[in-house]
Protein backbone atom coordinates (compact mmCIF):
# COMPACT_ATOMS: atom_id res chain seq x y z
CA UNK A 1 0.00 0.00 0.00
CA UNK A 2 1.29 3.47 -0.91
CA UNK A 3 -0.51 6.21 0.99
CA UNK A 4 0.09 9.76 2.14
CA UNK A 5 -2.23 11.60 4.50
CA UNK A 6 -2.68 15.17 3.34
CA UNK A 7 -3.66 16.46 6.72
CA UNK A 8 -2.89 20.12 6.57
CA UNK A 9 -5.11 23.16 6.71
CA UNK A 10 -4.19 23.88 3.10
CA UNK A 11 -6.35 21.05 1.83
CA UNK A 12 -9.46 22.56 3.26
CA UNK A 13 -10.95 23.48 -0.09
CA UNK A 14 -13.83 21.13 -0.60
CA UNK A 15 -15.10 20.46 -4.09
CA UNK A 16 -18.83 20.98 -4.02
CA UNK A 17 -20.06 19.87 -7.41
CA UNK A 18 -18.76 17.47 -9.98
CA UNK A 19 -19.80 15.61 -13.08
CA UNK A 20 -18.62 12.57 -14.95
CA UNK A 21 -19.59 11.73 -18.51
CA UNK A 22 -19.05 8.07 -19.28
CA UNK A 23 -20.69 7.55 -22.64
CA UNK A 24 -22.82 9.44 -25.10
CA UNK A 25 -26.16 7.83 -25.94
CA UNK A 26 -24.80 6.92 -29.38
CA UNK A 27 -21.75 5.25 -27.87
CA UNK A 28 -23.93 3.27 -25.49
CA UNK A 29 -26.21 2.15 -28.33
CA UNK A 30 -23.23 0.91 -30.31
CA UNK A 31 -21.78 -0.82 -27.27
CA UNK A 32 -24.99 -2.69 -26.56
CA UNK A 33 -25.77 -3.62 -30.16
CA UNK A 34 -22.47 -3.62 -32.05
CA UNK A 35 -24.07 -5.39 -35.02
CA UNK A 36 -26.77 -2.77 -35.54
CA UNK A 37 -26.52 -0.49 -38.57
CA UNK A 38 -29.38 1.80 -37.56
CA UNK A 39 -31.19 2.92 -34.43
CA UNK A 40 -34.76 3.97 -35.12
CA UNK A 41 -36.30 6.18 -32.42
CA UNK A 42 -39.97 5.41 -31.81
CA UNK A 43 -42.22 7.66 -29.76
CA UNK A 44 -44.46 5.67 -27.50
CA UNK A 45 -46.98 7.81 -25.61
CA UNK A 46 -48.78 5.89 -22.87
CA UNK A 47 -52.56 6.23 -22.69
CA UNK A 48 -54.52 6.15 -19.44
CA UNK A 49 -55.31 2.45 -19.71
CA UNK A 50 -51.63 1.63 -20.29
CA UNK A 51 -50.58 3.77 -17.33
CA UNK A 52 -53.04 1.80 -15.20
CA UNK A 53 -51.72 -1.47 -16.53
CA UNK A 54 -48.20 -0.49 -15.41
CA UNK A 55 -49.44 0.62 -12.01
CA UNK A 56 -51.15 -2.75 -11.64
CA UNK A 57 -47.72 -4.36 -12.14
CA UNK A 58 -46.38 -2.21 -9.33
CA UNK A 59 -44.49 0.11 -11.70
CA UNK A 60 -44.89 3.85 -11.34
CA UNK A 61 -45.07 5.02 -14.96
CA UNK A 62 -43.84 8.55 -14.06
CA UNK A 63 -44.06 9.86 -17.62
CA UNK A 64 -46.43 9.41 -20.54
CA UNK A 65 -43.69 10.15 -23.08
CA UNK A 66 -41.28 7.37 -23.86
CA UNK A 67 -38.82 7.08 -26.69
CA UNK A 68 -37.62 3.59 -27.48
CA UNK A 69 -34.78 3.23 -29.98
CA UNK A 70 -35.02 0.08 -32.05
CA UNK A 71 -31.65 -1.43 -32.91
CA UNK A 72 -31.80 -2.74 -36.46
CA UNK A 73 -29.62 -4.59 -38.90
CA UNK A 74 -30.70 -4.47 -42.55
CA UNK A 75 -34.15 -3.44 -41.37
CA UNK A 76 -34.59 -6.37 -38.96
CA UNK A 77 -34.92 -5.53 -35.25
CA UNK A 78 -32.16 -6.71 -32.88
CA UNK A 79 -33.42 -5.15 -29.66
CA UNK A 80 -34.27 -1.89 -27.92
CA UNK A 81 -32.51 0.88 -26.03
CA UNK A 82 -34.11 3.45 -23.73
CA UNK A 83 -32.30 6.42 -22.20
CA UNK A 84 -33.66 7.85 -18.96
CA UNK A 85 -32.74 10.19 -16.09
CA UNK A 86 -33.28 9.74 -12.39
CA UNK A 87 -32.82 12.35 -9.70
CA UNK A 88 -31.58 11.45 -6.25
CA UNK A 89 -31.09 13.63 -3.22
CA UNK A 90 -28.23 15.52 -4.81
CA UNK A 91 -27.45 13.63 -7.99
CA UNK A 92 -28.74 13.37 -11.53
CA UNK A 93 -28.00 10.06 -13.23
CA UNK A 94 -28.52 9.44 -16.94
CA UNK A 95 -28.47 5.81 -17.94
CA UNK A 96 -29.34 3.56 -20.85
CA UNK A 97 -31.01 0.17 -20.77
CA UNK A 98 -30.53 -2.31 -23.61
CA UNK A 99 -33.23 -4.94 -24.00
CA UNK A 100 -33.12 -8.01 -26.23
CA UNK A 101 -35.91 -9.29 -28.46
CA UNK A 102 -36.74 -11.78 -25.69
CA UNK A 103 -37.61 -8.84 -23.43
CA UNK A 104 -34.67 -9.54 -21.08
CA UNK A 105 -32.21 -6.87 -19.99
CA UNK A 106 -29.06 -7.06 -22.06
CA UNK A 107 -27.03 -4.29 -20.47
CA UNK A 108 -27.36 -1.22 -18.28
CA UNK A 109 -24.81 1.58 -18.67
CA UNK A 110 -24.56 4.85 -16.79
CA UNK A 111 -24.08 7.67 -19.32
CA UNK A 112 -23.46 10.47 -16.88
CA UNK A 113 -23.42 11.28 -13.20
CA UNK A 114 -23.86 14.83 -11.93
CA UNK A 115 -23.79 15.90 -8.36
CA UNK A 116 -24.35 19.24 -6.75
CA UNK A 117 -24.63 20.48 -3.21
CA UNK A 118 -27.40 22.90 -4.01
CA UNK A 119 -31.03 22.57 -4.90
CA UNK A 120 -30.37 23.19 -8.58
CA UNK A 121 -30.48 19.45 -9.16
CA UNK A 122 -34.26 19.84 -8.92
CA UNK A 123 -34.43 22.78 -11.32
CA UNK A 124 -35.44 21.88 -14.87
CA UNK A 125 -33.27 24.69 -16.24
CA UNK A 126 -30.16 23.30 -14.56
CA UNK A 127 -30.85 19.82 -15.91
CA UNK A 128 -31.70 21.12 -19.38
CA UNK A 129 -28.21 22.48 -19.90
CA UNK A 130 -26.96 18.89 -20.16
CA UNK A 131 -29.59 17.63 -22.58
CA UNK A 132 -28.16 16.85 -25.97
CA UNK A 133 -24.56 17.10 -24.74
CA UNK A 134 -22.46 14.29 -26.05
CA UNK A 135 -19.93 12.78 -23.76
CA UNK A 136 -17.27 12.48 -26.43
CA UNK A 137 -16.06 16.03 -25.92
CA UNK A 138 -15.65 15.77 -22.18
CA UNK A 139 -14.94 12.16 -21.40
CA UNK A 140 -12.34 13.10 -18.84
CA UNK A 141 -14.17 15.97 -17.22
CA UNK A 142 -14.27 14.30 -13.83
CA UNK A 143 -10.70 13.07 -13.79
CA UNK A 144 -9.46 15.67 -11.34
CA UNK A 145 -11.71 14.15 -8.68
CA UNK A 146 -11.64 10.57 -9.77
CA UNK A 147 -11.53 8.86 -6.41
CA UNK A 148 -14.37 9.59 -4.07
CA UNK A 149 -14.75 7.56 -0.95
CA UNK A 150 -17.92 7.96 1.01
CA UNK A 151 -20.87 6.14 2.45
CA UNK A 152 -22.53 3.92 -0.12
CA UNK A 153 -24.87 5.88 -2.32
CA UNK A 154 -28.01 3.86 -2.88
CA UNK A 155 -28.96 3.53 -6.51
CA UNK A 156 -32.43 2.15 -5.83
CA UNK A 157 -33.92 4.87 -8.04
CA UNK A 158 -31.86 3.56 -10.96
CA UNK A 159 -33.01 0.01 -10.19
CA UNK A 160 -36.63 1.19 -10.16
CA UNK A 161 -36.04 3.06 -13.40
CA UNK A 162 -34.65 -0.05 -15.09
CA UNK A 163 -37.73 -2.05 -14.01
CA UNK A 164 -39.97 0.69 -15.36
CA UNK A 165 -38.22 0.66 -18.73
CA UNK A 166 -38.49 -3.13 -19.02
CA UNK A 167 -42.22 -2.89 -18.28
CA UNK A 168 -42.76 -0.03 -20.76
CA UNK A 169 -40.93 -1.85 -23.56
CA UNK A 170 -42.93 -5.02 -22.88
CA UNK A 171 -46.14 -2.99 -23.00
CA UNK A 172 -45.10 -1.26 -26.21
CA UNK A 173 -44.42 -4.59 -27.85
CA UNK A 174 -47.71 -6.13 -26.68
CA UNK A 175 -49.65 -3.18 -28.01
CA UNK A 176 -47.94 -3.34 -31.39
CA UNK A 177 -46.07 -0.07 -30.85
CA UNK A 178 -42.73 -1.76 -31.48
CA UNK A 179 -41.53 -4.34 -33.99
CA UNK B 1 3.59 4.13 -25.98
CA UNK B 2 -0.09 4.40 -26.83
CA UNK B 3 -2.56 4.69 -24.04
CA UNK B 4 -6.18 3.63 -24.15
CA UNK B 5 -8.37 4.58 -21.23
CA UNK B 6 -11.92 3.50 -20.52
CA UNK B 7 -14.14 4.66 -17.68
CA UNK B 8 -17.55 3.07 -17.20
CA UNK B 9 -20.20 2.83 -14.50
CA UNK B 10 -23.03 0.40 -13.93
CA UNK B 11 -25.61 -0.04 -11.19
CA UNK B 12 -24.44 -3.08 -9.19
CA UNK B 13 -24.14 -4.14 -5.55
CA UNK B 14 -26.95 -1.73 -4.68
CA UNK B 15 -24.83 1.25 -5.73
CA UNK B 16 -22.92 2.57 -8.73
CA UNK B 17 -19.79 0.63 -9.55
CA UNK B 18 -17.24 2.56 -11.56
CA UNK B 19 -14.33 0.91 -13.34
CA UNK B 20 -11.54 2.77 -15.03
CA UNK B 21 -8.58 1.13 -16.75
CA UNK B 22 -5.52 2.11 -18.77
CA UNK B 23 -3.94 -0.24 -21.27
CA UNK B 24 -2.15 -0.16 -24.57
CA UNK B 25 -4.99 -1.20 -26.84
CA UNK B 26 -8.60 -0.05 -26.77
CA UNK B 27 -10.16 -3.44 -27.54
CA UNK B 28 -8.12 -5.12 -24.83
CA UNK B 29 -9.11 -2.46 -22.28
CA UNK B 30 -12.78 -2.77 -23.21
CA UNK B 31 -12.67 -6.54 -22.84
CA UNK B 32 -10.92 -6.27 -19.46
CA UNK B 33 -13.47 -3.76 -18.14
CA UNK B 34 -16.36 -5.95 -19.34
CA UNK B 35 -14.87 -8.98 -17.63
CA UNK B 36 -14.31 -6.99 -14.44
CA UNK B 37 -17.98 -5.96 -14.38
CA UNK B 38 -18.93 -9.60 -14.95
CA UNK B 39 -16.87 -10.56 -11.92
CA UNK B 40 -18.70 -7.98 -9.78
CA UNK B 41 -22.01 -9.46 -10.97
CA UNK B 42 -20.83 -12.95 -10.03
CA UNK B 43 -19.90 -11.83 -6.50
CA UNK B 44 -23.27 -10.08 -6.18
CA UNK B 45 -25.13 -13.25 -7.19
CA UNK B 46 -23.27 -15.33 -4.59
CA UNK B 47 -23.38 -12.95 -1.65
CA UNK B 48 -26.57 -10.93 -1.90
CA UNK B 49 -28.84 -11.11 1.14
CA UNK B 50 -31.78 -10.20 -1.06
CA UNK B 51 -31.33 -12.88 -3.72
CA UNK B 52 -32.97 -16.14 -2.53
CA UNK B 53 -30.59 -18.16 -4.73
CA UNK B 54 -27.37 -16.71 -3.27
CA UNK B 55 -24.98 -18.72 -1.10
CA UNK B 56 -25.82 -16.39 1.77
CA UNK B 57 -29.54 -17.16 1.47
CA UNK B 58 -28.85 -20.88 1.27
CA UNK B 59 -26.80 -20.66 4.45
CA UNK B 60 -29.51 -18.66 6.19
CA UNK B 61 -32.21 -21.12 5.14
CA UNK B 62 -30.45 -24.42 5.78
CA UNK B 63 -27.11 -24.23 7.60
CA UNK B 64 -28.60 -24.45 11.09
CA UNK B 65 -29.94 -27.87 10.12
CA UNK B 66 -27.14 -29.22 7.94
CA UNK B 67 -23.81 -28.03 6.50
CA UNK B 68 -24.14 -26.02 3.28
CA UNK B 69 -21.42 -26.11 0.61
CA UNK B 70 -20.55 -22.71 -0.87
CA UNK B 71 -18.57 -21.36 -3.83
CA UNK B 72 -14.89 -20.56 -3.34
CA UNK B 73 -15.55 -16.80 -3.55
CA UNK B 74 -18.09 -17.00 -0.73
CA UNK B 75 -15.72 -19.20 1.25
CA UNK B 76 -12.90 -16.68 1.03
CA UNK B 77 -15.17 -13.88 2.25
CA UNK B 78 -16.51 -15.98 5.13
CA UNK B 79 -12.97 -16.95 6.09
CA UNK B 80 -11.79 -13.34 6.07
CA UNK B 81 -14.88 -12.22 8.00
CA UNK B 82 -14.13 -14.77 10.70
CA UNK B 83 -10.47 -13.71 10.90
CA UNK B 84 -11.47 -10.09 11.39
CA UNK B 85 -14.13 -11.08 13.92
CA UNK B 86 -11.49 -13.04 15.85
CA UNK B 87 -8.87 -10.28 15.68
CA UNK B 88 -11.40 -7.68 16.83
CA UNK B 89 -13.06 -9.89 19.42
CA UNK B 90 -16.41 -9.52 17.69
CA UNK B 91 -16.39 -5.83 16.77
CA UNK B 92 -16.96 -7.12 13.26
CA UNK B 93 -19.66 -9.76 13.14
CA UNK B 94 -21.55 -11.10 10.11
CA UNK B 95 -24.39 -12.38 12.29
CA UNK B 96 -25.95 -8.94 12.89
CA UNK B 97 -28.50 -9.50 10.10
CA UNK B 98 -31.52 -9.90 12.45
CA UNK B 99 -30.82 -6.43 13.88
CA UNK B 100 -30.59 -4.99 10.36
CA UNK B 101 -33.93 -6.66 9.52
CA UNK B 102 -35.50 -5.28 12.71
CA UNK B 103 -34.24 -1.78 11.80
CA UNK B 104 -35.67 -2.13 8.29
CA UNK B 105 -32.33 -2.16 6.45
CA UNK B 106 -32.71 -5.74 5.20
CA UNK B 107 -35.88 -7.50 4.03
CA UNK B 108 -37.58 -10.21 6.03
CA UNK B 109 -37.33 -13.57 4.26
CA UNK B 110 -40.36 -15.69 5.12
CA UNK B 111 -38.51 -18.96 4.50
CA UNK B 112 -35.51 -18.24 6.75
CA UNK B 113 -35.84 -19.90 10.17
CA UNK B 114 -36.50 -17.36 12.90
CA UNK B 115 -33.15 -16.35 14.41
CA UNK B 116 -32.85 -17.51 17.99
CA UNK B 117 -31.25 -14.29 19.23
CA UNK B 118 -28.52 -16.45 20.78
CA UNK B 119 -24.98 -16.78 19.51
CA UNK B 120 -22.68 -14.73 17.35
CA UNK B 121 -19.80 -15.08 14.89
CA UNK B 122 -18.26 -17.83 17.06
CA UNK B 123 -21.17 -20.07 16.10
CA UNK B 124 -20.47 -19.84 12.39
CA UNK B 125 -18.48 -22.99 11.64
CA UNK B 126 -16.33 -23.28 8.53
CA UNK B 127 -15.94 -27.00 7.87
CA UNK B 128 -13.87 -29.03 5.42
CA UNK B 129 -14.74 -28.96 1.72
CA UNK B 130 -16.06 -25.37 1.87
CA UNK B 131 -19.08 -26.26 3.96
CA UNK B 132 -20.69 -23.92 6.46
CA UNK B 133 -22.68 -24.86 9.54
CA UNK B 134 -24.49 -22.60 11.99
CA UNK B 135 -24.31 -23.91 15.54
CA UNK B 136 -27.16 -21.58 16.53
CA UNK B 137 -30.12 -20.32 14.54
CA UNK B 138 -28.26 -17.32 13.12
CA UNK B 139 -28.74 -15.13 10.12
CA UNK B 140 -25.73 -13.92 8.12
CA UNK B 141 -25.25 -10.78 6.09
CA UNK B 142 -22.04 -10.14 4.14
CA UNK B 143 -23.06 -6.56 3.31
CA UNK B 144 -20.22 -5.22 5.45
CA UNK B 145 -17.46 -6.99 3.55
CA UNK B 146 -18.59 -8.42 0.18
CA UNK B 147 -18.53 -5.11 -1.67
CA UNK B 148 -14.85 -4.77 -0.84
CA UNK B 149 -14.24 -8.31 -2.04
CA UNK B 150 -16.01 -7.58 -5.32
CA UNK B 151 -13.70 -4.59 -5.81
CA UNK B 152 -10.64 -6.77 -5.13
CA UNK B 153 -11.73 -9.43 -7.62
CA UNK B 154 -12.48 -6.82 -10.28
CA UNK B 155 -8.99 -5.37 -9.75
CA UNK B 156 -7.63 -8.92 -10.08
CA UNK B 157 -9.37 -9.33 -13.44
CA UNK B 158 -7.94 -6.02 -14.69
CA UNK B 159 -4.44 -7.01 -13.58
CA UNK B 160 -4.66 -10.42 -15.22
CA UNK B 161 -5.70 -8.71 -18.45
CA UNK B 162 -2.46 -6.74 -18.35
CA UNK B 163 -3.89 -3.30 -17.60
CA UNK B 164 -1.20 -0.73 -16.81
CA UNK B 165 -3.28 1.07 -14.22
CA UNK B 166 -6.85 0.85 -13.00
CA UNK B 167 -9.28 1.71 -10.30
CA UNK B 168 -12.56 0.23 -9.17
CA UNK B 169 -14.95 2.20 -6.99
CA UNK B 170 -18.09 0.52 -5.65
CA UNK B 171 -19.95 3.44 -4.15
CA UNK B 172 -17.09 4.53 -1.93
CA UNK B 173 -15.16 1.27 -1.55
CA UNK B 174 -12.28 1.71 -3.93
CA UNK B 175 -8.96 0.24 -4.92
CA UNK B 176 -6.28 1.49 -7.30
CA UNK B 177 -3.10 0.14 -8.83
CA UNK B 178 -0.44 1.17 -11.26
CA UNK B 179 -1.10 4.89 -11.41
CA UNK B 180 0.98 7.66 -9.91
CA UNK B 181 -0.36 8.83 -6.56
CA UNK B 182 -4.01 9.84 -6.86
CA UNK B 183 -5.99 12.10 -4.58
CA UNK B 184 -8.81 10.45 -2.71
CA UNK B 185 -11.68 12.77 -1.83
CA UNK B 186 -13.73 11.93 1.23
CA UNK B 187 -17.31 13.10 1.68
CA UNK B 188 -17.98 15.37 4.60
CA UNK B 189 -20.49 13.63 6.89
CA UNK B 190 -22.49 16.77 7.68
CA UNK B 191 -22.58 17.84 4.01
CA UNK B 192 -21.84 14.79 1.87
CA UNK B 193 -21.67 16.63 -1.44
CA UNK B 194 -18.59 18.41 -0.14
CA UNK B 195 -15.59 16.39 -1.22
CA UNK B 196 -12.41 16.83 0.77
CA UNK B 197 -9.02 15.87 -0.71
CA UNK B 198 -7.51 14.19 2.33
CA UNK B 199 -5.32 11.36 1.10
CA UNK B 200 -2.97 10.42 -1.73
CA UNK B 201 -3.17 6.77 -2.66
CA UNK B 202 -0.86 5.01 -5.11
CA UNK B 203 -1.54 1.36 -4.51
CA UNK B 204 -4.14 -0.09 -2.20
CA UNK B 205 -7.69 0.36 -1.06
CA UNK B 206 -9.90 2.81 0.76
CA UNK B 207 -13.37 2.13 2.14
CA UNK B 208 -15.70 4.54 3.90
CA UNK B 209 -18.70 3.81 6.10
CA UNK B 210 -20.98 6.54 7.37
CA UNK B 211 -24.65 7.03 8.02
CA UNK B 212 -25.50 10.20 6.07
CA UNK B 213 -27.37 8.36 3.32
CA UNK B 214 -28.99 5.72 5.48
CA UNK B 215 -29.84 7.01 8.97
CA UNK B 216 -33.56 6.90 9.63
CA UNK B 217 -35.94 7.39 12.50
CA UNK B 218 -37.52 4.28 13.90
CA UNK B 219 -39.87 4.30 16.88
CA UNK B 220 -38.68 7.76 17.83
CA UNK B 221 -34.93 7.12 17.71
CA UNK B 222 -32.29 7.27 15.00
CA UNK B 223 -31.00 4.02 13.62
CA UNK B 224 -28.23 3.33 11.10
CA UNK B 225 -26.98 0.08 9.55
CA UNK B 226 -23.69 0.53 11.42
CA UNK B 227 -24.31 -1.70 14.41
CA UNK B 228 -22.17 -2.37 17.44
CA UNK B 229 -22.46 -6.18 17.43
CA UNK B 230 -21.92 -6.39 21.20
CA UNK B 231 -24.98 -4.29 22.00
CA UNK B 232 -27.14 -4.41 18.86
CA UNK B 233 -27.30 -0.63 19.00
CA UNK B 234 -26.44 1.73 16.13
CA UNK B 235 -23.04 3.42 16.39
CA UNK B 236 -23.01 7.18 17.15
CA UNK B 237 -24.39 9.32 14.35
CA UNK B 238 -22.56 11.90 12.26
CA UNK B 239 -19.27 10.05 12.05
CA UNK B 240 -17.54 8.97 8.86
CA UNK B 241 -14.84 6.32 8.98
CA UNK B 242 -12.39 5.59 6.15
CA UNK B 243 -9.99 2.68 6.38
CA UNK B 244 -7.00 2.20 4.09
CA UNK B 245 -5.63 -1.29 3.60
CA UNK B 246 -3.73 -3.27 0.97
CA UNK B 247 -7.01 -4.89 -0.12
CA UNK B 248 -10.54 -3.50 -0.20
CA UNK B 249 -12.28 -6.40 1.56
CA UNK B 250 -10.18 -5.80 4.68
CA UNK B 251 -10.67 -2.03 4.46
CA UNK B 252 -14.45 -2.48 4.09
CA UNK B 253 -14.78 -4.77 7.12
CA UNK B 254 -12.46 -2.72 9.33
CA UNK B 255 -14.59 0.40 8.90
CA UNK B 256 -17.20 -1.39 11.05
CA UNK B 257 -14.58 -2.16 13.70
CA UNK B 258 -13.62 1.52 13.93
CA UNK B 259 -17.27 2.58 14.13
CA UNK B 260 -17.97 0.11 16.92
CA UNK B 261 -14.94 1.08 19.02
CA UNK B 262 -12.43 3.67 17.75
CA UNK B 263 -10.16 3.22 20.76
CA UNK B 264 -9.82 -0.54 20.45
CA UNK B 265 -9.36 -0.15 16.70
CA UNK B 266 -5.95 1.42 17.44
CA UNK B 267 -4.60 -2.00 18.38
CA UNK B 268 -6.50 -3.96 15.73
CA UNK B 269 -5.80 -2.08 12.50
CA UNK B 270 -2.00 -2.64 12.51
CA UNK B 271 -2.62 -6.42 12.43
CA UNK B 272 -4.00 -5.85 8.92
CA UNK B 273 -1.49 -3.14 7.87
CA UNK B 274 -4.43 -0.76 7.86
CA UNK B 275 -4.69 2.98 8.53
CA UNK B 276 -7.77 5.07 9.16
CA UNK B 277 -9.28 8.49 9.35
CA UNK B 278 -12.46 9.72 10.96
CA UNK B 279 -14.50 12.81 10.23
CA UNK B 280 -16.99 14.17 12.67
CA UNK B 281 -19.23 17.15 12.06
CA UNK B 282 -20.13 19.04 15.16
CA UNK B 283 -23.36 20.83 14.39
CA UNK B 284 -23.27 23.01 17.50
CA UNK B 285 -19.86 24.44 16.72
CA UNK B 286 -20.22 24.15 12.92
CA UNK B 287 -16.84 22.50 12.67
CA UNK B 288 -15.63 19.29 11.09
CA UNK B 289 -13.04 17.41 13.06
CA UNK B 290 -10.51 15.13 11.41
CA UNK B 291 -8.83 12.31 13.29
CA UNK B 292 -6.19 10.11 11.75
CA UNK B 293 -4.66 6.80 12.65
CA UNK B 294 -1.68 7.08 10.33
CA UNK B 295 1.08 5.30 12.26
CA UNK B 296 0.85 1.87 13.86
CA UNK B 297 0.89 2.03 17.64
CA UNK B 298 0.09 5.72 17.95
CA UNK B 299 -3.30 6.97 19.15
CA UNK B 300 -5.76 8.99 17.07
CA UNK B 301 -4.34 12.35 16.07
CA UNK B 302 -6.66 15.31 15.84
CA UNK B 303 -5.32 17.31 12.94
CA UNK B 304 -7.46 20.32 12.55
CA UNK B 305 -10.81 21.79 13.16
CA UNK B 306 -12.30 22.92 9.91
CA UNK B 307 -14.35 26.03 10.02
CA UNK B 308 -16.44 27.66 7.33
CA UNK B 309 -16.26 24.70 4.93
CA UNK B 310 -20.02 24.36 5.03
CA UNK B 311 -22.06 26.03 2.34
CA UNK B 312 -25.04 27.91 3.70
Amino acid sequence: MRIVFVATAAVLAPVAAFAVDYLSAEQAFKLMFPDADHFEPREFPLNAAQMQELEAQGVRARSVHWTVSVAQRAGAPLGYVVVDNVIGKSELITYAVGIGLDGAIKQVEVLSYRESHGQEIRLPAWRRQFVGKTAASSLHSGDDIANISGATLSCSHVTEGVKRIVAVVALARRSGGLP
Amino acid sequence: MTDACIRRARPLLGTLVEISAHGSDEDAVRLAVDEAFRMVEAVQRLMSYHDPESDVSRINREAARQPVAVASHTWRVLDAAQSIARASDGLFDITVAPTLVAFGFLPQHADFPRASGQGDWRHVELLAERRVRLARRLCLDLGGIAKGYAVDRAIGVLQSHGMRAARVNAGGDLRVFGAPMQTVHIRRPGAPTELMPLVELGEGAAATSADYYTARRRSGRWVTPLIDPRTGVSCPRGRSVTVFAPDCMTADALTKVVHADPQRAIGILPKFSARALMLHDDDDLDVCKLYTLADAGRPWQTHWLAENARHV
